[in-house]
């Protein structure tokens, strides 16, 4: 209940903050945007040579389009500024404010920011979504959108993790920025289905960097062609790396030692 | 004008050295050309794709590579850092103009990136059996000319953008913009000849073509005699039109400068 109170109070203030520069805000939704059409001019050019990528034909490829999307607003709306700001506050010294509060770190650390412009990537991803859904024919059912809502709630508590391990990683090095950098152009693999990529790389992009379990697996949900064994995988995964992370947090706490002290 | 210029360079490289990690790091956010890379190898992996064989998608990545490493700009950010932060105004006052600095500062991680990443491309070039080059006295040195004439313009534009933060705090943004369009249309998403002919004749006459896939296409062999000379004439026609720019910008910029730090 009092963690529900924080978030209000903490998108109260991440509003009052952009209501301050709204000029900021009008020219970041603008470049949002502009990307947006990016990745969709992106998929459009391989499709206007071939008919599928990696199994996958137009409109089922924009459906990724629009997961990648929309991820990659989440992610550029709270991850990217709260873990920058971990990154500094541990530089400076001034994690400690953070640690003091009588609620939990990870949490305060990890929901404090937002930056909200980036919804409208949010949104656009929604929309690509249900553009690219109504000309395959497709009217998904309660079954099928539940399974969704749980394919994006992994997806998103997997990013969540991979962003939080890094951002602890800064206790320990100073240089996290070019971390966070190149997970950035690793999740750019993400535009594809999975199935593009072959051999090792495919692997890879499942198991170690699990991009493919971030947009592509969702993407089969909402297309109706998820089996049994991807979506125990994708709960299993979303699971045990949040807890993986939340340890991690805590075991760099208990080594941290206050630049400012 | 000579040792001015030694020295500067070797400062610049001198940090350059101190930052070698984070160029290696640099390096991979080169991914999504290889993405793109991948991605078109496996589409090309039965039948050509409008010309290309897998082969050729590989050479014009790999080239492209090295063309982007040493077509890249990123002053527009340190330049609208020093205007907010008045950090420029204690140039301003050396006998010197800033441009100096950064452009040596610009070649300098360019000779690091080029250090680390020629050998990859090489090797790849050779273990991938039909990535063939056109290699000609003349292709050779139009590739040259025309790699001088897109880090001219990728330089001088992103210059121009990073002059625009002494009126607006939105810089930033633009560059973000300007390197969105780039992306697309310079041929990091795909080479110029996928696109619609309407796409292809328009981007004959803007700069975005110029900064990267021109080259490569020369040393593919894909743009010959006659194209290939009115590509060069068109690229460093932009160049001439953006040091006039930015040396526009720069004059009123200047003046309706007032320091932060002053």
């Amino acid at each position: 209940m009092q963690y529900l109170k924080l978030i209000t109070l903490f998108l109260k203030a991440n509003i009052l903050i952009e209501l301050e520069y709204r000029a900021n805000f009008v020219a970041h939704a603008l470049v949002s945007l502009g990307w947006v059409s990016v990745t969709i001019v992106g998929t459009t050019v391989f499709f206007t040579q071939t008919d599928t990528i990696g199994g996958w034909t137009f409109y089922e490829t924009l459906v990724i389009s629009g997961m990648f999307t929309l991820i990659g607003g989440f992610i550029q709306m709270f991850l990217q500024p709260n873990v920058q700001k971990v990154i500094e506050m541990v530089r400076l010294g001034t994690l400690d404010f953070v640690l003091i509060k009588p609620v939990n770190s990870q949490f305060m650390a990890s929901l404090r920011y937002a930056q909200l412009f980036s919804g409208v990537d949010v949104i656009a991803g929604g929309f690509i979504m249900v553009y690219a859904m109504g000309h395959l024919g497709l009217t998904p059912d309660a079954v099928t959108l539940l399974l969704f809502a749980v394919m994006v709630l992994m997806s998103m508590v997997i990013v969540y993790s991979i962003w939080m391990v890094m951002a602890t990683f800064s206790f320990w090095f100073v240089k996290v920025g070019n971390m966070t950098e190149l997970f950035n152009s690793v999740y750019d693999t993400g535009r594809f289905p999975v199935s593009t990529f072959q051999g090792v790389l495919r692997v890879m992009l499942t198991l170690v960097i699990p991009i493919a379990f971030i947009t592509t697996f969702p993407a089969q949900a909402i297309l109706g062609r998820l089996d049994a064994v991807t979506f125990v995988a994708s709960v299993v995964m979303g699971f045990g790396m949040f807890v993986f992370s939340a340890w991690f947090w805590r075991f760099a706490i208990r080594q941290y030692s206050s630049a400012s002290s | 004008m000579l040792n001015k210029y030694l020295a500067l360079t070797r400062s610049a490289w001198m940090l350059s050295l101190e930052y070698r990690a984070e160029g290696l790091v640099w390096m991979m956010t080169n991914m999504l050309s290889i993405i793109m890379m991948v991605v078109w190898m496996s589409i090309s992996r039965n039948r050509s794709v409008n010309g290309f064989s897998t082969g050729d998608f590989v050479a014009y990545y790999m080239v492209g590579l090295i063309v982007r490493q040493f077509a890249s700009a990123w002053t527009s950010w340190e330049m609208s850092n020093e205007i907010r932060e008045g950090s420029l105004s204690p140039q301003l006052l050396r006998p010197i103009h800033p441009i100096h600095r950064h452009v040596t500062a610009n070649w300098a991680e360019h000779v690091m990136r080029f250090v680390l990443l020629g050998p990859i491309v090489l090797v790849v070039l050779i273990l991938t059996p039909d990535a063939h080059l056109f290699l000609t006295p003349i292709s050779i040195s139009a590739f040259l000319f025309s790699l001088l004439g897109a880090w001219f313009i990728t330089f001088l534009s992103d210059y121009a953008i990073g002059i625009l933060a002494f009126w607006t705090s939105q810089a930033t943004a633009f560059t973000q913009a300007v390197y969105g369009l780039r992306t697309v249309f310079s041929g990091v998403l795909a080479p110029i000849q996928m696109f619609p002919l309407v796409i292809q004749n328009a981007l004959d006459w803007l700069p975005f073509r110029y900064m990267l896939a021109f080259s490569n296409e020369i040393l593919l062999g894909q743009t010959r005699d006659e194209r290939l000379l009115f590509g060069l004439v068109i690229q460093w026609a932009w160049v001439v039109f953006f040091f006039i720019l930015t040396r526009i910008l720069w004059k009123l910029g200047v003046r309706s400068y007032g320091a932060v730090g002053a």
